[in-house]
């Protein structure tokens, strides 16, 4: 399949990058404006357990309750836009045309009366189920038992044809490899999954995602490394976990970039998904807004970035809520509010033209309490970019690079006394160096070599890849 | 551009995990640990140190002067021991662990060969990820910290049927069940899975683990006990096989993950 690919930057330099501006903002759904001015904030919300056990009692807890809750919320408190995310529930992936399509539909019948009557700008992206299981395979025809590859085409379908205004996915191609190497720290293997087989899976899949998505006049907005790069960033944890070294998890992030960029190359024009904590990255190369999660999101998780991350958010999210009550509401009421006041904030900055100094203000606040904020830094992620853009034209050699840079830049900064490593993060920066500097020039022999090297890797079929 | 380098960040971070860095080396802790016996502390050197490329050297040359349970025991086990301690004093990351496992995966299979008979494992889990859930990398860990702990793992993979999961623990009458699920939604098949085993007159401990399920909601149903985290499994299936049912195992949870103090 032919895909643009990046050869140079769309940004000219890092400081150009900011919040509530990108350089293709976008207009869509309910009058919504994305990166053109304000930062908008994006809830995001689970159904309670049980809930999906009737057709009836999953589009009540949807539409009646969570979608609701929330634009009684966003007017309550006087918010001039929200974009809802809805990331579909299992079920809803396998079965599309009963379970999700009612609630879908729904959920834009309820926007659409809340911006009539209020004038509110609003929009509904879907994040399709991504199930494909490597074993199963991946590609149609390749899963007879579950058939999930059909499934999410299906999902797409009934996603675009029945009220989303957005679409998006977690994709999982080269998931695999990827967790077989995280858990024995193999940046090689790390590389070959998300890197080469992710990109090579990206390629396939967001070229019919864009298809479908503007055949029905829906944004195709973009993917994240959420099976991938989160694993090992939630792995690494904080200041009390050991599972994976933070320096290790920051290298995979940089090179979880080069492979989310694969959607826009294949047409998608953002907003990314917020999850995808490598969107700055991916926003410095490509101008397209993007989505971010940071401490708006511990309803979620925890990470280690909370304010850094907004440096350059386009939307602002909570990454997701089980609906619950909460004492000041339902569990989306609150977080909306969450989001929606530091949305509001960024926003204001920007009224004020002091913008850029709220951005730094962040980012100096999370700037060294990790590896992985600090190479995620919009300083040091367009130099990322520009490393990858450099390769552009080779998924390996591009991702390589990518974690090559990121490897660089906090060995640098440790070398001067600035970000501090604990000794196990340095000794796996330098087996990450040392591993991925081993590596040859040539993608072809790469290739050849990690076929066999994870040949025997649980779930892992060449064939999904068709190779 | 500012100079986001010149802050002097100390006022707003600590980096606490900087500050708890263990003085001790993984070198100190194993000498205190290791077997007497130069050939079998050989084989534990090689578990402890991730040497897998000797380790079948090393268990061949052991078994030329002891038993293969003696190996198994006293030099491949202790090992896997030894590296539990260095990781559990926050030395060792999960990757030591997981390349030690392979390690001893691939030093128990020569050991295995010199055997009589079967190997006697500890105990038999059944493990599993919850119907819908593709997640799985959580119950893959658990399933080797296990199977390095002496246990035999029955591992029916991900996105298991219900009826799939009650089958097997029908058939195979297990020690312990496990199940993982990332999602809220895919973790509401844990209750059917007890419903269905309970009317099929079958109790035992149903560990539930995984980033979406919390201990009220596995404690809102027979026999489900909690794991915060993969590293907690060894420990609760060592209490199943002393005898303690799921009751007990559960009424006990704080002492044995938390610490706390209560009774037995």
């Amino acid at each position: 399949m032919a895909t643009k690919k990046f050869k140079k930057m769309e940004y000219g330099s890092a400081d150009e990058m900011v919040f509530g501006e990108s350089k293709y903002p976008l207009s869509y759904g309910l009058g919504l404006k994305v990166g053109s001015g304000a930062v908008i904030p994006e809830i995001n919300f689970a159904p309670r357990p049980g809930s999906e056990k009737t057709v009836e009692s999953l589009r009540r807890e949807y539409v009646d309750y969570i979608t609701k809750d929330v634009l009684d919320r966003a007017v309550t408190l006087g918010f001039s836009s929200v974009q809802l995310e809805n990331e579909w529930i299992s079920q809803m992936g396998y079965n599309s045309e009963t379970l999700a399509k009612p609630i879908v539909a729904g959920q834009k019948e309820m926007m659409r009366k809340y911006h009539d009557e209020y004038g509110i700008a609003c929009a509904i992206r879907h994040t399709i189920a991504d199930q494909r299981e490597g074993d199963g395979g991946l590609r149609p025809g390749m899963d007879s038992r579950h058939n999930y590859p059909e499934k999410l085409l299906e999902s797409l379908e009934v996603a675009c044809k029945n009220g989303a205004d957005v679409v998006s996915i977690e994709s999982v191609g080269g998931k695999e490899i990827a967790d077989y190497a995280v858990v024995r720290q193999d940046i090689k293997g790390w590389l070959f999954g998300i890197g080469y087989l992710g990109s090579l899976d990206m390629e396939w899949l967001w070229t019919q995602m864009v298809d479908v998505a503007k055949r029905n006049n829906v944004v195709p907005g973009g993917d994240t490394n959420c099976a991938g790069a989160n694993t090992a960033m939630f792995m690494a944890g904080g200041y009390l976990d050991k599972d994976i070294p933070r320096t290790f998890s920051a290298v995979t992030r940089a090179i979880a970039a080069a492979r989310t960029l694969v959607a826009i190359e294949c047409g998608a024009t953002g907003p990314d998904k917020d999850c995808g904590y490598e969107g700055v990255i991916v926003k410095a190369i490509s101008g397209r807004p993007s989505a971010q999660e940071g401490k708006g999101a511990q309803c979620a998780h925890a990470d280690l970035m909370g304010n850094l991350i907004a440096q350059a958010c386009d939307l602002w999210s909570n990454e997701s809520v089980e609906y619950h009550p909460e004492f000041g509401g339902s569990s989306v009421q609150c977080w909306l509010g969450v989001i929606g006041y530091e949305a509001a904030l960024m926003t204001a900055s920007k009224q004020m033209k002091t913008d850029k100094i709220l951005r730094d203000t962040y980012v100096v606040s999370d700037r060294f309490r990790s590896p992985e904020a600090f190479i995620l830094a919009y300083d040091n992620a367009y130099k990322i970019g520009q490393a990858i853009v450099e390769h552009g034209e080779s998924y390996y050699l591009r991702a390589k690079a990518a974690g090559l840079k990121a490897a660089e830049l906090i060995q640098e900064s440790n070398d001067k006394g600035k970000l501090k490593l604990t000794k196990e993060e340095k000794d796996a920066l330098s087996r990450v160096s040392a591993d991925l500097r081993s590596l040859p020039d040539d993608e072809g022999k790469f290739v050849d070599w990690a076929l066999k090297e994870y040949a025997n890797v649980p779930a892992f079929n060449p064939k999904n890849y068709e190779l | 551009m500012a100079d986001l380098d010149s802050i002097n960040v100390e006022p707003f971070l600590k980096r606490y995990d900087i500050v708890m860095e263990s003085k001790e080396s993984p070198q100190d802790i194993a000498s205190r640990m290791y077997p007497a016996e130069p050939a079998l502390r050989k084989v534990a050197e090689d578990i402890v140190f991730l040497k897998n490329k000797n380790i079948e050297a090393d268990v061949q040359a052991a078994l030329s002067e002891f038993s293969p349970n003696e190996v198994i025991d006293g030099g491949l086990l202790r090992g896997i021991e030894i590296v539990s301690e260095i990781y559990d004093r926050g030395i060792y990351y999960l990757p030591h662990v997981m390349v030690a496992a392979d390690g001893f995966d691939k030093g128990i299979k020569v050991a295995e060969k010199a055997l009589a008979g079967e190997r006697q494992v500890k105990g038999t889990v059944v493990m599993h990820a919850a119907e819908g859930d593709p997640h799985d990398i959580g119950k893959n860990i658990a399933a080797v910290l296990l199977k390095s702990n002496g246990y035999g793992v029955i591992d029916l993979g991900r996105d298991v049927a219900v009826d799939d999961v009650v089958k097997t623990v029908l058939d195979k009458r297990p020690d312990v069940l496990t199940g993982t699920a990332l999602m809220t939604t895919t973790m509401s098949a844990f209750p059917r899975v007890a419903e269905k085993l309970q009317e099929n007159g079958m109790e035992l401990p149903f560990i539930c683990a995984g980033g979406a399920v919390n201990r009220g909601y596995v404690e809102s149903f027979p026999m489900g006990i909690y794991a915060d985290k993969a590293a907690e499994g060894p420990r609760l299936v060592a209490k199943s096989m002393e005898g303690w049912d799921w009751r007990k195992i559960r009424e006990n949870w704080d002492k044995l993950i938390r610490g706390e103090k209560g009774e037995e």
